[in-house]
């Protein structure tokens, strides 16, 4: 748990960065600390590893005051990722992973076999990469080496500052990805700076708000700050559409699937029809015999054809974007819908068959039930904090 | 041009060299030695760089036939009285490339390098000054090759070098023994280059591909028309 207890840096030239700041960070979380530029999120950073000493108040990391250790071995135990790398122009791709390791004393050949076993963690292979130097890298491998080295003396803290600001959008996408997969797996503290809100929420467990001047709007999980902004400040810092992006965090297995819309291929038209006015959909979702989906048939325009021919001949509507019940979000379960030309999305399981259907009245249930539940949940959760206090 | 005066004398020729290579050699890297450590300072020290340098820029226009003189007093006649001026030189065209390479490592390494738990000193060995190699590497070049040019001056106050054969040829008025000279001490020059590339090479492969800043090929005067 990293402390921070009424925490000011003011520069000598009277500019207050952070002014009286309280925020905890717990144990093995992704805390984002996001705002505009000039807000102290990047001197909140620094004040973990001293790069930058308060001047008031305690940081603390697990209940010790950082002040009080050697400012070397404190960074030693501390991960740290910069937006321009930082790399050693000098050093190999092995040797800039293998850094603090070596500063604590490793053995070199143990540092190198720790630097290849990192450079596979973070997706680099150690075969063709390990000798080269960095401005043989692209920055997308840049960023990478620079996440393996902070990781190298597996630090149980991981400080980054704008960590992909400096790489285009798609590589962006793919290290934030990376970074979330790797979290999963490693459970560190992290604190990362970003002015990218979306990027807050996409990979924060929490999320900090910095309004200019230092002081902190809002502390909250990305869904709470999507669905209940503190004010206008932070509802307007987290854009438009929180509404739809506040849906990322709802899993579409919520939703309640027709399934008597899922027909099989082999069907008459006559009994579609039977089926179609049995459900009142004018839509039904035409299986093929391993389950997965042809088309939409359109029930009005059945009755135009013969009675007796199988829906395998009809002419069928293209199936469109599907979604997973299990795995994917009510937001993509929407945009499925949305997308589709009859107004319904099929959800389909892990080998691609059909499960059933979605309708914009199901998903507006499904919507409001999550946002009740979640709205509900984050209030008793405020409640026992407010007790605790 | 009479070629058969070379292997005639090869026996003089052979030692002039050696002696002029010597002194081509030890003041750079006298220089060297000093101006690393001035050259910390005056990066530590931001306000120690501009009086050091206008002190080091009016020393490298001092002429070094002047500079024997006056040292003929205190080192006498012998290779200290070239030494010193000729190491003089180098400093002035060292110390500027110590402090820009120092300078030209990149604020997110030095600020990355401490962040990682690097100490000031260690940062300094590991980091700092194997990053200012390539700009230091240069102005070796250029020191060596003026000293090597400079070094014959010497013989006009009887300290060995290339220099002889000039004094001699032109007082016997025999202008192969010039010719020599003069193609030794380009020879020599050359050859000393092309080690310093191949070191620059080697110890630097992590440069390749990276330009060197332009400030390493100051102060301004080609070698050739160094002060004289």
């Amino acid at each position: 748990m990293i402390t921070f207890e009424a925490v000011t840096k003011r520069y000598p030239d009277g500019t207050v960065a952070v002014d009286s700041l309280d925020l905890d960070i717990p144990d093995g979380k992704v805390m984002v600390l996001v705002g505009p530029s000039g807000c102290g999120k990047t001197t909140t950073l620094r004040m973990i590893n001293r790069l930058v000493e308060p001047t008031a108040g305690r940081v603390l990391i697990d209940g010790r005051n950082v002040a009080d250790s050697d400012p070397s071995k404190l960074r030693r135990g501390i991960g740290y990722v910069i937006q321009q790398t930082g790399l050693f122009p000098h050093r190999t791709v092995e040797d800039n992973i293998a850094t603090v390791p070596l500063l604590i004393g490793w053995k070199k050949a143990s540092a190198r076999a720790r630097a290849r076993e990192l450079m596979d963690l973070v997706g680099l292979d150690p075969a063709t990469m390990a000798g080269r130097y960095p401005y043989q890298l692209s920055g997308g491998q840049q960023q990478r080496v620079g996440v393996a080295r902070a990781l190298a003396a597996d630090p149980p803290v991981l400080l980054m500052d704008e960590p992909f600001s400096a790489v285009d959008p798609i590589v962006r996408a793919a290290l934030q990805d990376e970074l979330i997969r790797l979290q999963a797996e490693l459970h560190k503290t992290v604190v990362l700076v970003t002015h990218d809100v979306e990027e807050a929420i996409k990979v924060g467990d929490l999320v900090a708000v910095f309004r200019p001047g230092g002081h902190l709007a809002q502390v909250d999980t990305p869904e709470r700050l999507l669905g209940a902004p503190a004010d206008d400040y932070v509802r307007d810092f987290v854009g438009f559409d929180r509404g739809i992006r506040r849906l990322s965090f709802f899993p579409a297995a919520g939703l309640d699937l027709a399934t008597d819309t899922v027909i099989s291929a082999v069907t008459t038209f006559a009994d579609a029809i039977t089926a179609g006015r049995r459900a009142g959909e004018p839509w039904l979702l035409v299986a093929g015999a391993d389950g997965r989906p042809l088309g939409w048939a359109a029930v009005a325009d059945l009755a135009a054809g013969s009675p007796a021919a199988a829906l395998a001949d009809a002419e069928l509507a293209p199936v469109g974007h599907t979604f997973r019940p299990d795995t994917d979000s009510l937001r993509a379960a929407l945009d499925a819908t949305i997308l589709s030309r009859t107004e319904r999305a099929v959800g389909v399981d892990a080998s691609g068959r059909a499960i059933g259907t979605t309708s914009y009245e199901r998903l507006r249930d499904a919507i409001r039930a999550a946002e009740d539940a979640a709205d509900a949940g984050a209030g008793l959760v405020r409640q026992t904090a407010g007790e605790a206090r | 041009m009479q070629w058969s005066w070379i292997p005639q004398n090869w026996s003089i020729i052979w030692p002039y060299t050696l002696d002029n290579l010597l002194l081509g050699l030890v003041p750079p890297l006298i220089g060297l030695v000093i101006s690393v450590p001035v050259g910390i300072a005056c990066v530590a020290k931001r306000w120690l760089y501009p009086p050091v340098l206008s002190v080091a820029s009016a020393l490298y226009a001092l002429p070094s036939l002047a500079l024997f003189v006056v040292l003929i007093d205190y080192t006498g006649l012998g290779n200290l009285t070239v030494i010193i001026p000729l190491t003089l030189f180098s400093l002035c065209v060292l110390l500027p490339n110590v402090v820009d390479g120092l300078r030209s490592v990149q604020e997110p390494v030095r600020q990355a390098a401490t962040a990682m738990g690097f100490g000031q000193l260690r940062r300094l060995v590991q980091v700092e000054l194997p990053l200012a190699m390539p700009v230091v590497i240069a102005g070796l070049r250029i020191a060596v090759v003026s000293s090597i040019s400079l070094a014959s001056l010497g013989q006009l106050i009887g300290v060995s070098s290339l220099g002889y054969f000039f004094i001699d040829g032109l007082q016997r008025d025999f202008p192969t023994e010039i010719y020599v000279g003069l193609a030794l001490t380009l020879l020599l020059a050359l050859l000393c280059d092309v080690i310093l590339v191949a070191a620059r090479t080697v110890l630097t492969p992590w440069a390749r591909g990276r330009r060197i800043a332009p400030s390493a090929l100051t102060p301004g005067l080609p070698p050739a028309m160094g002060p004289a």
